[in-house]
């Protein structure tokens, strides 16, 4: 533990906390058919930095990525989301894609007939487009890919495949990887990319994570387990819990809940909800 | 005027020295239909399609081609394809356009008019045996007045090097054309052979083709058979196909229909013998005001045979489409594996399809499922290409051109898919 605590701050000091601001959030409110999910959120995250989420199952963790990519079904009913300063909720999914958000999707799903390489062939060139910039030439574009590839050791033959058409469970999470590494995001958020995968993919998958990090681009980083941050050591770890940030922290704070679990947290919760 | 246009044809072949026999089978045949007409849609099996915008206009059967139809063939999918062709122009065969390039000389690949008299013993055994006349008034028709088609003969344990395509032209340049192409294939006991039938037109006027095809496909035999229709203008199209099975057969069916005013097409597979296996797909994609209508009919007569059915639609603008999948069990056939699935794609709210799957099963040792689908593109995969940046538009069009792709691929000449994939990426 001490060890990795030590490359954790060796790595992060010279990153951490000197960013601009990326990410805001401030009372975000998200309901689904009448649902309410998301119960006023307020995050804010500078460039450099590492942000764990945690909480127990169904609290809104994958909801508040959801909204936060574009996906329409979800109603935003109050609050705001800016980044780089832009309105990002008035934004289509696109659009904030093409602006510097990553989702790496918990379950990500199968596009029979859509190949991978053609794909992201699209995906690259329309961000370029975006930016006034010309498609990248097939070499380079192949080049590009193949450099990537390696990066978090996918199997080459998986491009040729229709995109995650029949992949394991890890290597979806991995092909999210990847693309997360192919398109450069400002923002990514990861969510349980950890689940899934093996003890080695793990440690590949978060090592070409903290290659990818720098002192302009942020991770929000969804997991159930320690064992992920172990790897990527966060700044600050966020507990989320019926639909709010309810308790905040730094690395410490995961290390705890691995002990403790979460009853305590929600025992607060209560506590203060009672004195209100 | 169709109708009479009809008559006068019939009495045409009346005057004419042809051999008795086949003149008594016309003259059958004319009975029939003179009996119960052209279908309307008070017909259960016509209910959506409506042919009545044909019969007040004047149709010619003729066998004139302009140069226009060189052109078209240049520019046809099969042009830089390796296959025997044998090209049809309104009805008629035309050997100059055609080539076979197939060595085995036992193999026949020919034209029907002359295989009646070449090959008589063949002929006589299968002609008429399949595509019944009896209340299929468009078949007697074609009966009746059929005057050419494809011919193929594959003999025992022998496979056709190449793929067959049968390629009718419809030239309307000069006047409303009428044909009746009529398409007999055998293939005896473990031969082997893939036969793409294909439509395609030229001309403002307009046509109606009414095609009877009779398939008989003998035990072990394996039959990769595929339908192109992209016929443009004011095109009507009836498409017959009766594919009797013996035993051990294996059929991949694929049709396409990417064009057309009004298409129907029945496609009837009668499985005779255990362990058949058939696929079926179909892909349709209709605009404008177009009306394409896929009848499929399964028999499971015996035991132990398997048919796995997919057809799929993309509907534009006003157009309609209709989907009819029967299959029926007979009280023999247990252990019979039937499935089949209808997918569509409405993308305008104007654009729409009847789909009816329709299991009549009287065995009861089977497994049958069906399922249809009609809607918008899912919006999961919607929203994860989304989500990588890729606009509403283009990922619209990239999840259009994989549902229907996933049809086209199905054919296994690989160069004519791409072609293929690409005309369908245009159209899309
Ligand atoms: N489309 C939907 N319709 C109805 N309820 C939904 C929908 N999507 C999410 N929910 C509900 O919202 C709540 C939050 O779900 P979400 O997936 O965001 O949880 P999570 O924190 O990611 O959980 P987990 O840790 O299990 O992944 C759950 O109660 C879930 O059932
Ligand atoms: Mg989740």
């Amino acid at each position: 533990m001490n060890e990795i605590e030590k490359i954790g701050n060796q790595t992060l000091s010279p990153l951490g906390r000197v960013g601009e601001g990326l990410l805001s959030i401030k009372n975000l409110k998200a309901e689904i058919e009448g649902k309410k999910i998301l119960n006023g959120i307020n995050l804010e995250v500078k460039a450099g930095e590492v942000h764990a989420i945690m909480g127990p199952n169904g609290a809104g963790k994958s909801t508040l990525s959801a909204v936060l990519a574009g996906r329409a079904d979800y109603d935003v009913t109050e609050g705001s989301v800016t980044l780089d300063g832009k309105d990002l909720l008035d934004m289509s999914a696109e659009d904030r894609a093409r602006e510097g958000v990553f989702l790496a999707f918990q379950y990500p799903i199968e596009i029979p007939g859509v190949s991978t390489t053609n794909f992201l062939k699209t995906a690259v060139n329309e961000k370029r487009k975006y930016q006034g910039l010309e498609p990248m030439e097939a070499t380079d574009f192949l080049k590009l890919m193949r450099q990537k590839m390696e990066f978090v050791e996918m199997d080459k033959s998986l491009t040729s495949r229709s995109l995650n058409e029949g992949f394991s469970g890890g290597e979806k999470k991995r092909n999210e990887i990847f693309q997360m590494a192919m398109l450069e995001p400002k923002l990514s958020i990861l969510d349980e990319t950890d689940s899934g995968l093996d003890i080695d993919a793990l440690r590949l998958v978060s090592e070409g994570v903290n290659k990818l990090r720098n002192k302009d681009n942020a991770y929000i980083v969804i997991t159930h387990y320690q064992r992920l941050l172990d790897y990527i050591v966060p700044d600050f770890v966020h507990v989320l819990y019926k639909g709010r940030i309810v308790k905040s922290g730094d690395a410490s704070l995961a290390k705890e809940l691995e002990l403790k679990g979460y009853d305590w947290i929600k025992a607060e919760v209560e506590a203060n909800a009672k004195i209100i | 005027m169709l109708l009479e246009n009809i008559k006068s044809e019939y009495n045409q072949y009346k005057n004419q020295a042809e051999e008795s026999a086949f003149f008594q089978l016309r003259e059958k045949a004319f009975a029939e239909f003179d009996k119960s007409g052209f279908p309307t849609i008070k017909n259960e099996e016509w209910k959506y399609t409506n042919l009545k915008s044909i019969f007040d206009k004047n149709f010619k059967s003729t066998c004139v081609s302009s140069a226009s139809v060189k052109n078209l063939l240049v520019d046809s999918l099969f042009n830089s394809i390796k296959a025997n062709k044998l090209v049809f122009v309104n009805g008629s065969f035309n050997p100059e356009l055609s080539s076979i390039i197939e060595k085995d000389s036992a193999i026949v690949i020919s034209n029907l008019a002359k295989a009646r008299k070449e090959n008589t013993i063949v002929f006589d055994a299968h002609f008429g045996n399949y595509a019944k006349i009896e209340n299929e008034s468009l078949n007697a028709m074609n009966t009746a007045l059929m005057s050419d088609g494809a011919f193929v003969y594959v003999p025992s344990n022998k496979k056709v090097e190449n793929p067959i395509i049968i390629i009718n032209v419809v030239d309307a340049n000069d006047m409303n054309v009428l044909s009746q192409p009529r398409n007999l294939i055998i293939l005896e006991k473990n031969a082997e052979a893939c036969i793409v039938e294909s439509y395609i037109s030229v001309g403002v006027n307009a046509s109606f083709i009414n095609v009877v095809n009779e398939i008989y496909v003998n035990e072990n035999a394996h039959l990769e058979h595929y339908k192109i229709q992209q016929q443009t203008g004011e095109s009507y199209q009836n498409n017959y196909t009766q594919i009797f099975q013996e035993a051990n057969t294996n059929i991949n069916q694929v049709t396409l229909t990417l064009d057309g005013t009004m298409v129907r097409n029945n496609l009837h597979f009668y499985m005779n013998g255990k362990n058949c296996d058939t696929l079926l797909y179909g892909l349709y994609i209709t605009e404008g005001s177009n009306h394409i209508d896929n009848h499929t009919r399964v028999d499971h007569a015996m035991p132990n045979c398997q048919s796995n059915e997919l057809y799929k639609g993309i509907m534009k603008d006003k157009s309609t489409a209709v989907f009819n999948g029967k299959i029926m069990v007979h009280l023999d056939a247990q252990k019979t594996n039937a499935y089949q699935r209808n997918q569509n794609v409405l993308l305008d709210p104007e654009a729409s399809i009847n789909t009816k799957p329709q299991l009549e099963i009287f065995a009861d040792d089977v497994k049958c499922t069906h399922g249809a689908t009609i809607g918008q593109l899912d919006e999961e995969p919607m929203f994860y290409l989304r989500s990588r940046g890729i606009p509403e538009d283009v990922a619209r069009k990239m999840l259009l051109n994989a549902f229907a792709d996933d049809i086209a691929e199905k054919i296994k000449i690989p160069e004519l898919v791409g072609l293929l994939e690409q005309l369908i990426e245009e159209k899309l």
